[in-house]
């Protein structure tokens, strides 16, 4: 479960102004939802998500994960959270078996706990074959399944993953596609971010447009249909924005 | 902090170390192969040359003008030489000697001395830069000293006197150091500055990869959204920074003393079989472990701030000079531990690894060196955690370094703090060759060019050409009264508590007697008082201040008004070329950049240091008059019991600057 309440965050520009990347926003992601963060390279998606797992301190408002507040206990949010992203680096000295040990030992699991998960998700995953090769030898298919791996070794109840499929091919990202849908099923909540509306429409329950660091919309498919009339989520994306456009230049007319 | 995710950090990092096979290369396996080879292989290298230079023959031509039975016995003893060939002076000798076919001439003179006897001049030519040359000479001159000797002996003999009549004085030596205290010196020369740098450079060989490297991977992230602290992260790092660093010292320590102990015990046969004392290496191994964690905090930090590994591997160089320039206090003959030194960091484990290698140490030189280190290490691992939690440092993306590109953009962000640097590398280049060429030439017209137009004159070019108007830069603002009255108490009072320090300073390390001497050149000038005063006090304390306070210190405002007037200062402190004052003109820049700051004017600053170098010129200048005699005693030292009272003016007359300059002003420090 996530909730989202009134958060910002800014950062401080080169010449001392204020940029808000993120401009009090409010959402929420239940158990067993899917709720895809929907906008353009740079409209706060990355930033929303870093917040939400405390990489970032929040400039303003705050968050709760599973009843935990972002601000106030760190520590457990990031317990009760996995991250994945398209770019997520990996150990190349390391084999995946010690790689995903390494994370379990971080989130204090014990090793036969580790052992067991490994032991499941490896034949979910087809990963027996490589498991104790060293990660610098694997193809990026299979560096993604580690990751993926990694991201749910603590079998968190809430799933973070910031444009998961970026930068990944076909086959890769049909694998990250149906472990989001996996997580779904086991009743995680599930909160993702694309620029890819296609894989917005797949996917999520709801959708959350995010624009300039500011939600234009919230809603499942359906109903951003109904209000927009409009069938295809790119219009309906378009839609929203020269909307947002059109608020802006009002209010700017009317001071 | 859980100390069991900074282990699991520890283990995992320590395992990827490990398993490059670079890093095992040049951390043990290098080391262990390069000392031995470059020390026992260079040492027999070098004697076998020396042999071969001795056994090589040489041609000498011997010019005889004497021509009698003595300098015949001469050359006869001469001739004796082995490989030696000997030829009589002739018209074409310069010739060949000049071609290199013959390596010395010999040329044999008479005289008479004061009670008539004759005795012989011998003059022997050679090249002294020619090692050939010079073993040649050395040759020619003992054979020469031996048949003298025999010739001694034979006149007196003649005279019916003893052969030992002329044996007044016999010396001999009775060294009391043992083989071991020996070695001790030796290797107490070069050895600190050698493992300093192995430590350093075990250090930096993961240093770079830990966190910047991380950064550039992308695997950061992973990492901090895990369940794991950020200061357990910083821990795990620094542990196994701290791990690799003692490891290479370790490695390199032993090879080199081994290599060492080997070539000396071939070297001469007192050293054969002597080794250092196993508690004298425990004792350094453990000294060195708060270095080896203040250079891992310092290099974390580095490896914190940059973005990624090259970026981490250019700033830890200037961190490499500084250790390195601290390290070659080793080299320095006289310079031993004592209580203070053993306050200053990297100094201090040099010198103590000088002193227990020749055993002479004592315990509180051990306990100052290792507290001392280990408080900065405290310090810097404060920081470095900070730095890591510190969103804008750790992720740090915009290049911000400015350089011309931005300079042409947006003249207004042309005060970044590398700028900052590069234009005061320029004007410490246009003081040191320009500025030094001048004062070589004329002192006194020199200074004033100086200040003029190396100081002054190029921060007014450089704000014109930026288009930024200097009132605004350069803080040119009218200071408030109650403020401006107060200013000669804090400058009068500091002056003479920096004034004490620096004396303190000398009575430890005494200033050479040359550059004393300099000093109170720059005061005798034959020149008017006014003159003198404007020279020394009035131009520098306007020009200096307007570079330091009024220009140099807008460049770092970015990292906050403090370490303005931190970096300022010590800037201030460098750009006088003189390590003797390096710590009071620093202090000096610590005020003047507060009091600039503080009250918003430059008009400030310039008033103190104006007072602060011209107090200097009146109490040499009128050393003779009675009320300077109250304040200095003989010898130009300040009295040292005015500390007190300066200290109570001080701290009184700076706090009411405190309060005076707050209302109203935009900008404060604290």
């Amino acid at each position: 479960m996530i909730k989202v309440d009134n958060l910002s965050k800014v950062f401080i520009k080169k010449d001392g102004t204020n940029f808000y990347a993120v401009n009090k926003i409010n959402f929420e992601a239940g158990d067993g939802e899917i709720v895809c963060l929907l906008g353009v390279n740079g409209a706060g998606k990355t930033t929303t998500m870093r917040v939400l797992s405390t990489i970032f301190q929040p400039s303003e408002g705050s968050a709760e994960i599973q009843g935990w507040d972002i601000r106030k206990h760190p520590d457990k949010v990031r317990e009760n959270i996995g991250f994945l992203s398209g770019d997520t680096g990996l150990y190349n000295r390391l084999s995946c078996r010690e790689f995903i040990t390494y994370f379990g030992h971080l989130y204090s699991i014990e090793d036969q706990l580790i052992e067991q998960r490994i032991k499941v998700m490896a034949d979910l995953l087809d990963m027996n074959e490589f498991l104790d090769k060293k990660i610098e030898f694997l193809s990026s298919g299979m560096k993604q399944k580690v990751s993926i791996v990694r991201s749910i070794i603590h079998d968190p109840p809430v799933m973070i993953f910031d444009e998961p499929t970026a930068g990944l091919d076909i086959l890769t990202a049909r694998n990250i596609v149906s472990f989001i849908r996996d997580c779904k099923q086991r009743g995680k909540c599930v909160l993702f971010s694309t620029h890819i509306m296609r894989e917005a429409e797949r996917l999520a329950d709801r959708i959350v447009m995010i624009h300039k660091g500011k939600i234009l919309a919230d809603g499942t498919l359906e109903e951003l249909r109904n209000i927009s009339s409009q069938i295809d989520l790119d219009d309906i994306f378009v839609y929203y924005i020269n909307q947002h456009t059109d608020e802006q230049e009002l209010r700017a007319n009317e001071f | 902090m859980n100390f069991k995710h900074t282990l699991v950090i520890f283990r995992k990092e320590l395992m990827e170390v490990l398993r490059d096979k670079r890093t095992i290369f040049t951390t043990f396996i290098l080391p262990i192969i390069l000392y031995p080879l470059i020390i026992v292989g260079f040492n027999s290298v070098m004697m076998r040359q020396t042999k071969v230079l001795e056994e090589r023959g040489a041609t000498i031509a011997v010019q005889d003008s004497v021509d009698n039975e003595i300098s015949h016995r001469l050359i006869q003893g001469l001739v004796r030489i082995k490989n030696y060939t000997f030829l009589p002076y002739n018209e074409s000798t310069k010739q060949h000697y000049a071609e290199k076919d013959i390596q010395c001439i010999v040329t044999i003179r008479d005289s008479l001395g004061s009670e008539g006897t004759q005795f012989f001049k011998i003059y022997i030519t050679y090249d002294k830069s020619k090692d050939q040359s010079r073993i040649v000479y050395e040759k020619l001159s003992k054979q020469l000293s031996k048949v003298e000797k025999e010739l001694q002996q034979e006149r007196l003999q003649i005279s019916g006197l003893s052969p030992d009549f002329l044996n007044l004085v016999d010396i001999r030596e009775r060294d009391t150091s043992s083989a071991q205290k020996k070695m001790g010196m030796f290797l107490g020369m070069f050895l600190p500055y050698i493992v300093i740098m192995m430590l350093f450079a075990g250090a930096s060989i993961v240093a770079a990869d830990l966190v910047a490297g991380e950064k550039e991977r992308k695997t950061l992230e992973t990492l901090l959204v895990s369940s794991v602290g950020r200061t357990e992260i910083v821990m795990g790092k620094y542990l196994t920074i701290i791990t690799l660093a003692m490891l290479n010292m370790i490695v390199n320590l032993f090879s080199i003393s081994f290599s060492l102990q080997f070539m000396l015990a071939n070297q001469s046969k007192e050293m054969s079989g002597v080794t250092l004392p196993i508690n004298a290496m425990l004792i350094l191994l453990i000294a060195m472990i708060p270095l080896a964690t203040l250079f891992a905090a310092l290099l974390v930090s580095i490896s914190t701030f940059s973005r990624n590994i090259k970026e981490a591997r250019s700033y830890e160089q200037p961190l490499l000079m500084i250790a390195m320039l601290m390290g070659m206090v080793s080299f320095i003959p006289t310079i031993e531990i004592s209580n203070l030194l053993a306050i200053v960091p990297v100094v201090n484990i040099a010198l103590l690894f000088k002193a227990v290698l020749i055993n002479e140490y004592t315990l509180s030189h051990i306990l100052i060196t290792i507290i001392s280190t280990l408080v900065l290490d405290l310090i810097a691992i404060l920081i470095t955690v900070k730095l890591f939690k510190t969103e804008s440092v750790l992720f740090r993306t915009e290049e911000e370094s400015g350089g011309i590109k931005v300079l042409k953009k947006k003249p207004k962000y042309a005060l970044t703090p590398y700028n900052g640097i590069v234009y005061f590398t320029i004007a410490l280049i246009l003081l040191y060759y320009l500025g030094g060429y001048w004062q070589t030439k004329d002192l006194y017209n020199g200074l004033i060019q100086t200040e003029l137009i190396i100081i002054a004159l190029p921060v007014f070019i450089v704000l014109k050409l930026l288009k930024l108007k200097p009132k605004e830069i350069l803080r040119f603002k009218t200071p408030k009264p109650a403020g401006l009255i107060l200013v000669p108490f804090i400058a009068i009072s500091a002056s003479i508590i920096v004034s004490i320090m620096s004396q303190l300073i000398n009575t430890i390390f005494p200033y050479p007697e040359k550059y004393t001497e300099a000093l109170t050149q720059l005061f005798n000038m034959n020149e008017a008082p006014w003159k003198v005063f404007l020279a020394i006090a009035l131009l520098p304390g306007i020009c200096e201040e307007l570079l330091f306070r009024g220009f140099l210190i807008r460049f770092f405002e970015k990292y906050g008004l403090q370490w303005a007037v931190i970096i300022s200062a010590i800037l201030f402190a460098a750009f006088h070329l003189d390590p003797f004052r390096f710590v009071p003109v620093l202090l000096l820049g610590f005020l003047l950049g507060y009091l600039a700051l503080r009250s918003g004017s430059v008009y400030t600053s310039m008033l103190s240091h104006i007072i602060n170098n011209g107090l200097a010129f009146i109490l040499v200048t009128y050393s003779n008059s009675s009320w300077v005699k109250f304040l200095v005693s003989e010898g130009d030292n300040i009295h040292y019991w005015l500390f007190i009272p300066a200290l109570v003016v001080f701290v009184i007359s700076l706090y009411a600057f405190h309060k005076v300059t707050a209302q109203g002003e935009e900008v404060c420090v604290e």
